[in-house]
Formats: C-alpha cells, structure tokens, sequence
C-alpha cells in the first residue's frame, strides 16, 4: 500500500510524462502524416513550449508578470551565434568581436548550453536588483530591463550587427531537436515547482505577508527561479535562432513579448499544463490565421489580411480569457491523474483535468 | 552660458511631455490601481486621428487639417474617447481582478489597438506636418529655443496646475482623491465608482492627446511604435515618483527628462546610441535606492 | 413597516459560510446592538446591508426598496450610512475634505452647511483642525470624523461597526456619547456592532446575539449587563471552541 506522500510525488511526476507524450505525438502526426511546411509548424511551436514553459517558471511561480523574458532570449540567441558562427562571417560582420570568440567554431550543443547559462548568469544579475522591488514594481522593472537590452543589441554595431541582423546560423534546429528541449523544459519546470523553493515561492503568491511571517525567504527563491527560468528562455533564443537562421534584435522586443504572455494567460498561468495548452491552442490559431492570411487574395493585393490581423485576434482571444476564464483554459490545474488509485483497481480509469 | 540655457530649455520640454504622459498613468493606478500599458497606444491612436487612414509613406491630413481652435478641443475629446471606451469594454469588466491580471489586459488592449493602426496605416512611419511654424527658433538668453520648446513648458505647467486645482477645487476631484485612497470606503459614502472611474479615464485619455499634439509638431513623424517608448518612460517615471503619487509622477517626469537631456550632451559620442539604455540603468539603481519611489505619497501605504 | 428587515440572509466567502440565513428587523429611532466573539458574522452582516459584500441568499429591505444586489453607493443614496471597523478615513484629505466626501448624493445643498456647523459643534476639535490631513488626527478624534462622515450623508439608517475598537475606555464613553446625543436629536436608527455587551447594557437599547454567523439570542441590553446572563444566552451548556468557525 502505497503511503499518501508517495502517491503525491508520483502524482507530481505524472504531468511532465503527460505533457512529453501529447508533445511527442504532435511530432509524429505532423512528421509521419503532414508535408515539410508541417513539420516546421510542429518545431515552432516547440520552441515556443521551450519559451513559454521557461517563462513559466518565474512568472508561474512567482505570481510576477516578467515583460523582460525576451531579453534572456536574445542574450541566448547572440552568444550562440558568436559562438558557432564561421569566422569569416563574424570578421566580416561583427568585427569588433574579441579575438578568442572571433576564432571559437563550437559544435551547437555546448553551444547552446553556454548561450543558456550566460543568459541565466543575466538573469542572477538583473534579477538581484529588479527582484528588491515588489510586484507591480518590478514588472515595470523588467520592462525597463527589456529595453535595455534592446538598446544595447540594436546599437553595438560590431558585435551584435545592430538593426542589420546576424545572418548565416545553421538551421540545425528540426521538430526532434525542438522537441528534446520542449521535453527537458518540461521536466525541469516540473521538477522545479515540486521542489523546496518551487513549493516555498507558490505558497508565497498565495500570500506574501503570511509567507513573509513564516519565514520564506522570497527574494532567494524568486531569484532562483528567475536564473532556472532565463536558462531555459535562453535557450528558447538559441532554438529561434538556428531554426531561422537570421537574429534580429526586433526579434526579441515586445512581438514575442506579447505572444508568450498571451500564451501564458490563454493556457493559465496557474500550472505548467496551463503554459503548454496556451502555446498549442495560439499557436493552431496563429497557424489558422496565417494560413487564411495567405489563402484569401483579393485583386493583385498579395495579402487579404492586413498585417497585424494576427496580433489583434491574439489580443481579443487575451482580453475574452482573462474577463471569461481569469485562470486560463486550465484553471491552474495540472494534466495528471487525481490518484493513482488505478495502478490498484484497474477498473478506474485515470481522470485528467481540464474538462 | 547659453550652452546651459538651451540645456533647461531641452531638458523642461522633454520632461514636460514625460510628466504629462506619467501623470496620465498615475491618474489612473491611484483610482483603480490599475497599470494600463495601452495609455502609449492612447497618444499613438490620437497622432494618427491627425491623418487619413492609409498605407502611403505621405500622409494626408485629416482631422489635422482643422484650425487648431477645433483641433485641440477635438483631439482631446478622441483622447479622452478612447480611453473611456477602453474602460467601458475591457476594464470594467474586470474590476473584481487582481491588479497583475488588469495589467496584463491592459498590455493586450495596447497591442490591439496598436495592431489596428498597423492595419489600418502600414508599419512604415508617415512624415506628417501640423503646425510646422512652431518649429522656429527664437533667440531667448542667449540660446535659440524652439517656439514649440516654450509653448511645451507653458502647456505642462497649465496642465499640471489644471489638474491640482480640479482635483482640489472640484466635486468630482475630491471624490476622485477620496477613491485613489480607500475606494470600497468612498463607495459606502455613495461616491459612484463607475463616475469617478469614467472621469479619470476621460482625464488620463485627454493628458494622452495633449502628448500625442505635441510630439506629433516636434518629430513631424506618425509612427505606429511611438506609444511604445514613451509609456515606457512614463511608467518609470511614476514607479520611481511613488506609484500613484501624482506630484511624484511630475516631478519624476521632469527627473527623466532632464537626466535624458544631460546624458545625451555629456556622454562620450561613442556611447550616445546607448543613452537610453543608461537612462533605464540609472531607473534601475534609483529604485533599488529607494524602493518605495523618490517621493512617496502622504498617505504612504502600501500599494502593491 | 420596519425601517430594516433581513430576510433569510446568507453570505458565504468562497466556501466558507459567514451568515446563515439570518433575519431580523429593526423599528424606526431603534438602537440596535450586536454582540458576539470574533468570526460571529457581525461584520458580514454589516457588510451585507451596505452591499460591500456578496449575499449568497435571502433578502434585504429599508424603506419598502431592496438593498440586496445594489452597489454600495445606490445603498448610501437611499440613506444608509456605515462608519466602519477601524474608522477608515480619508488620512491624505483634510478633515473638512472627508466630511465632504459624503455629501455628492444630497439633494438638500444647502442644509449641507448647516450640517458641517451642527458637527463642528458636536465635535469642537475637528473644526478646530479642519484644514489639517485627517491621519494627523488621534484614535479617538478619527472615530468622531468617521461617525461624523456618516452623519453627513443625512442617513436615515446608520451602522457602527465596533466603534470601541482601539480606543480608550474614556475615549468610549465621549464617542457613546456624542452618539447617542446625535441620535436623540436627530431621530436616527443605529444599528452597532459592540463585542462589550457589558457596554451596550450600560448605554441601553436592543441587543441582538450572533455566533458563528446565526443569531443565537437578544432581547434588553439591560438584561445583559453581566457575565452569567451573557454565558447563559450563549451557550446554555458549552461550546466556545466553535466560535471562530467563521471569518468576519
């Protein structure tokens, strides 16, 4: 017999597996039984679980609206450039390089671990200080942090290329490549909320003055969410980066800003099953929208849709959810089953939330 | 000397228009502690009431080709418009929401109607010219200082003095201050929420279409972005003021501009493009100095 | 017709029941106190009739119009007026600002000078600091701008939530006082909440018993002025563990 506490940890394994399984048969449906143009749907959309679930780890913890998450993913998406670029784009395009990254000529995966661990390293740094202020503040605080990075990426012309963007990455990154790191994004965020801090700083949205009496040291775990989080945005950029193969630092401002809240909020912001429904069910949308964009002309104009029509349909579907469904399609609930009372009666079936 | 004149004179009309954006915002977080990220896209939508809705690079006037006795009253009104229709369709509907969940509703309403304009107007900034005399020069102390430099100055300080006075002097402005300050309390006292909301949007939307008249002679340009980075400035200043302190917020929008103004002069020239990103640096490093913002409300309570 | 009636009414706080199905009525010119432990509902029940909180079920009236559903300020505008737990003035306005603040839903503008005056004399020190901010005032003094705040909006129903709280036995004595001579003089119905029963006998009026959010007894205030009486109409036998079943 198993004892509660046991089934509770292995509960809280459940949603991970869950999540891995639903994001691995999208691979395969859309490998196994769509075109090419399908396939790079499904990597997308991956790379946007990287973001979202990464972005989820503070935000989703924290109960913090972080606007500066794009600015992580920058960092990430340049430093692997730096990195694997060949070296006569780089002296050709970002001269002022120092010369030991001039010459570097790394294989992808360490660097893309060292592009993640820089833009966690800014994250320890920004976070020390945004993190001092509370709530509302400091989402202001973040925002201000987005722009400068934007500033920095869009006027140090020999390292970053400025507005001209950095192009020539190798476009490594496919829906399996995406998927592997969607997997592991999941399984860290899963394991970080189940863990001390994860389980300290949630108890902490709930009630900040009550967690403050108790004795949580708020500051330490937001910070430490905070450094988890921008590895994994930071990786999200690395991903983005190679699977278009061009950086831009417009890439990574208030567009993607918008689009991974959105998806948070849609989803819910309350579980992690909530990030990864936001960013599957925006992410058909987009696809719909782009898709109709496309197939609709009207006399020789090339697009029926105005540019934008996107943005704003994702902006009313934001607004309808947060006045609607305040916590999102999944209502804070996780993918998992309520016991594992069917591992004994095989009779029960496992009930998955949401409805 | 005049190297310092002209310095004021820049740095008072810059922060003019800062403190006139940041006063829009705290107008608002002190009555209903709500963060609207859309009040950039408030002035973006008003600059672009100016102009024909169209694709083209060269814009062709609209409202903009009325005389300004019609104009102002006009743009102030569309101003105010928005705002109270943004109210009325999304916020009010979420009164009962916690504030980062408003905010976060604000900044998707922001980028509809940001998206909207795209559509409606292209992405590619438009040159647009109203009242292009005021861009003249006239010799004052020795520096030569734009008319419309003089005429921001003069505009904030009516604004900011209009607003003092209203909110002292006016029914409407004591419910106003009784609201920012205990809502819930002010209500029992039959102090109508949705009236005193709907007036500080209408105000909030009215500062909007002050800034957007202004910024629209200065840069001569209609671009869907410029909401963007004047809100963000905007909300720094009233974060760093004191959240829903609004001489704060004045003062902090000055505090910015001039801050701008003299980063811009005395940088090394090789660090100028980077000024903003010096600019939020120095925010940052002020507000770990003092959390709580340079110049905290009298009722000093906790707001967030 | 009774000035107030309560009809079966229940508040509940998520899942959490606060007020269950409570009724009660209250006359005309009544003085109207309600005792109880801490989480008994007192203030729910306050709450509920200045619609600042939710009900759940059942049916409030004054007057004849339903208060049950309207916002707050439609229930100030048909003359219900609160002074609430902890005073909550206005501490950034002036104290001339706050007595304001109540008077946007009178018809009777001119009677509004009047009734400033009437209150400045009622309470000396507040038109003597009139101009200052209002949080620069003491406890006590709050409390006097707080009922006269109310008094203000010319109720014709006032509710005093916990009006001893924090203050001075003395300072009571002054604010029961003035209360009451504001009472007498302007024939208004009051309707405290006062967890001092031992108070309440002392001042005289109907005294109504709530615990975990019914209304478990009443009658006299006078025949609650000690201790044994109280226990008795409480608990008949025991239980004090289940009072603080309920938040307030």
């Amino acid at each position: 017999m198993m004892n509660r506490h046991t089934e509770a940890r292995l509960l809280s394994y459940a949603t991970p597996v869950i999540l891995s399984a639903i994001l691995l048969g999208l691979v395969l449906l859309a490998t196994f039984f769509g075109d090419k143009a399908l396939a790079r749907m499904a990597a997308e959309t991956l790379i946007r679980v990287v973001l979202v679930v990464g972005l989820w780890i503070f935000v989703g913890n924290s109960g913090i609206i972080s606007f500066g998450h794009a600015g992580y993913m920058a960092i990430g998406a340049y430093c692997s450039a730096w990195l694997t670029l060949k070296p006569q784009m780089k002296s050709l395009f970002l001269p002022d390089l120092p010369l030991w990254l001039a010459n570097a000529e790394w294989p992808m995966f360490p660097a893309a671990i060292v592009s993640g661990l820089l833009a966690a390293l800014v994250a320890l740094l920004s976070g020390a200080a945004i993190l001092r202020l509370s709530g509302i503040a400091a989402s202001i605080a973040t925002f201000a942090f987005l722009a400068i990075v934007n500033t920095v990426y869009s006027n140090w012309e020999g390292v970053t290329g400025a507005t001209s963007s950095v192009v020539g990455l190798e476009r490594y990154v496919d829906q399996w490549t995406a998927l592997g790191w969607a997997v592991a994004a999941v399984f860290a965020a899963s394991l970080y909320a189940n863990s001390a801090s994860g389980l300290a700083l949630r108890a902490t949205r709930e009630d900040e003055v009550a967690a403050r009496a108790s004795g949580i040291h708020i500051y330490r775990h937001r910070l430490l969410s905070l450094v988890v989080s921008g590895f994994f945005t930071g990786i999200a950029g690395v991903l983005l980066g190679h699977s278009i193969g061009v950086l831009n630092p417009d890439n990574f401002y208030l567009g993607i800003t918008f689009i991974s809240l959105a998806m948070l909020v849609v989803g819910g912001i309350g579980s992690l099953s909530g990030a990864v429904t936001g960013v599957l069910v925006l992410s058909i949308l987009i696809e719909l929208l782009v898709r109709g964009e496309q197939g609709v002309s009207v006399g020789a104009a090339e697009f029926a849709l105005p540019s934008g029509t996107q943005e704003i349909v994702i902006g009313l579907v934001m607004i309808a959810v947060l006045i609607l469904r305040p916590g999102g399609l999944t209502a804070g609930r996780e993918f998992a089953p309520r016991s594992l009372a069917f591992l004994r009666n095989p009779k029960t079936k496992p009930k998955t939330a949401p409805n | 000397m005049s190297d310092i004149t002209q310095l004021f004179f820049d740095a008072a009309a810059l922060g003019g228009i800062y403190a006139m954006a940041a006063l829009g915002i705290a107008l608002i977080f002190g009555v209903m502690n709500l963060v609207n990220f859309a009040h950039g896209e408030y002035i973006a939508f008003c600059v672009f009431a100016l102009i024909l809705p169209s694709t083209d690079a060269m814009s062709v006037m609209f409202l903009g080709r009325a005389p300004a006795i019609v104009l102002i009253p006009v743009i102030l009104g569309l101003g105010a418009l928005i705002a109270v229709a943004s109210e009325m369709l999304v916020f009010r509907h979420m009164r009962n929401a916690s504030p980062v969940a408003m905010m976060v509703g604000s900044f998707a309403l922001g980028f509809v109607i940001q998206n909207t304009l795209l559509a409606l107007y292209g992405g590619r900034p438009k040159a647009i010219s109203l009242w292009p005399d005021l861009n003249m020069p006239v010799e004052l102390a020795g520096a030569s200082v734009p008319v419309l430099q003089l005429i921001v100055i003069l505009t904030t300080l009516v604004v900011v003095t209009g607003l003092a006075l209203l909110l002292r002097k006016t029914r409407i402005g004591l419910e106003m201050r009784a609201a920012a300050e205990n809502f819930r309390m002010a209500r029992l006292l039959g102090v109508r929420a949705n009236v005193v909301i709907t007036g500080a949007f209408a105000l909030s939307g009215a500062l909007a279409a002050a800034v957007a008249l202004i910024m629209a002679t200065q840069t001569g340009v209609a671009d869907v972005r410029m909401g963007g980075q004047i809100m963000l400035v905007a909300f720094i200043a009233t974060v760093i003021g004191g959240l829903g302190s609004l001489p704060g917020a004045v003062a902090a929008g000055f505090l910015i501009g001039a801050a701008s103004v003299v980063l811009q002069a005395y940088l090394p020239l090789d660090a100028r493009p980077f000024r903003d990103a010096f600019l939020y640096t120095l925010v940052i490093v002020s507000l770990l100095v003092r959390p709580q913002g340079l110049f905290v409300p009298k009722s000093a309570r906790p707001r967030i | 017709m009774s000035k107030l009636g309560v009809f079966d009414l229940s508040v509940r706080y998520g899942k959490v029941p606060a007020l269950n199905e409570v009724s009660l009525s209250i006359e005309e010119g009544e003085r109207v106190f309600i005792a109880g432990p801490n989480g008994a509902g007192k203030s729910s029940l306050l709450g509920a009739i200045s619609g600042a909180v939710a009900t759940s079920q059942g049916r409030i009236e004054m007057d004849g119009d339903i208060l049950t559903g309207q916002p707050p300020e439609a229930i100030a505008r048909l003359g219900l007026s609160m002074v609430p737990e902890g005073r909550e003035i206005f501490g950034a306005l002036t104290v001339q600002e706050n007595l304001r603040v109540g008077t946007g839903l009178r018809r009777d503008r001119h009677a509004v000078q009047t009734d400033m005056d009437e209150i400045y004399s009622a309470f000396p020190i507040l038109g003597e600091r009139r101009h200052a901010p209002a949080g620069a005032l003491s406890g006590g003094q709050q409390q006097m701008l707080a009922i006269g705040r109310a008094l203000m909006t010319n109720p014709k129903l006032m509710m005093v939530d916990e009006p001893s709280l924090g203050l001075a036995p003395k300072v009571v004595d002054q604010v029961y006082d003035k209360l009451i001579a504001l009472q007498e003089e302007r024939g208004l119905t009051l309707l405290i909440v006062e967890q001092s029963s031992v108070r309440a006998a002392r001042v005289g009026g109907r005294l109504i018993l709530m615990r975990g959010g019914a209304i478990v007894g009443g009658g006299d205030a006078a025949d609650f002025g000690d201790q044994a009486a109280l226990t008795e109409a409480y608990f008949g036998k025991s239980g004090a563990a289940e009072d603080a079943e309920a938040k307030a």
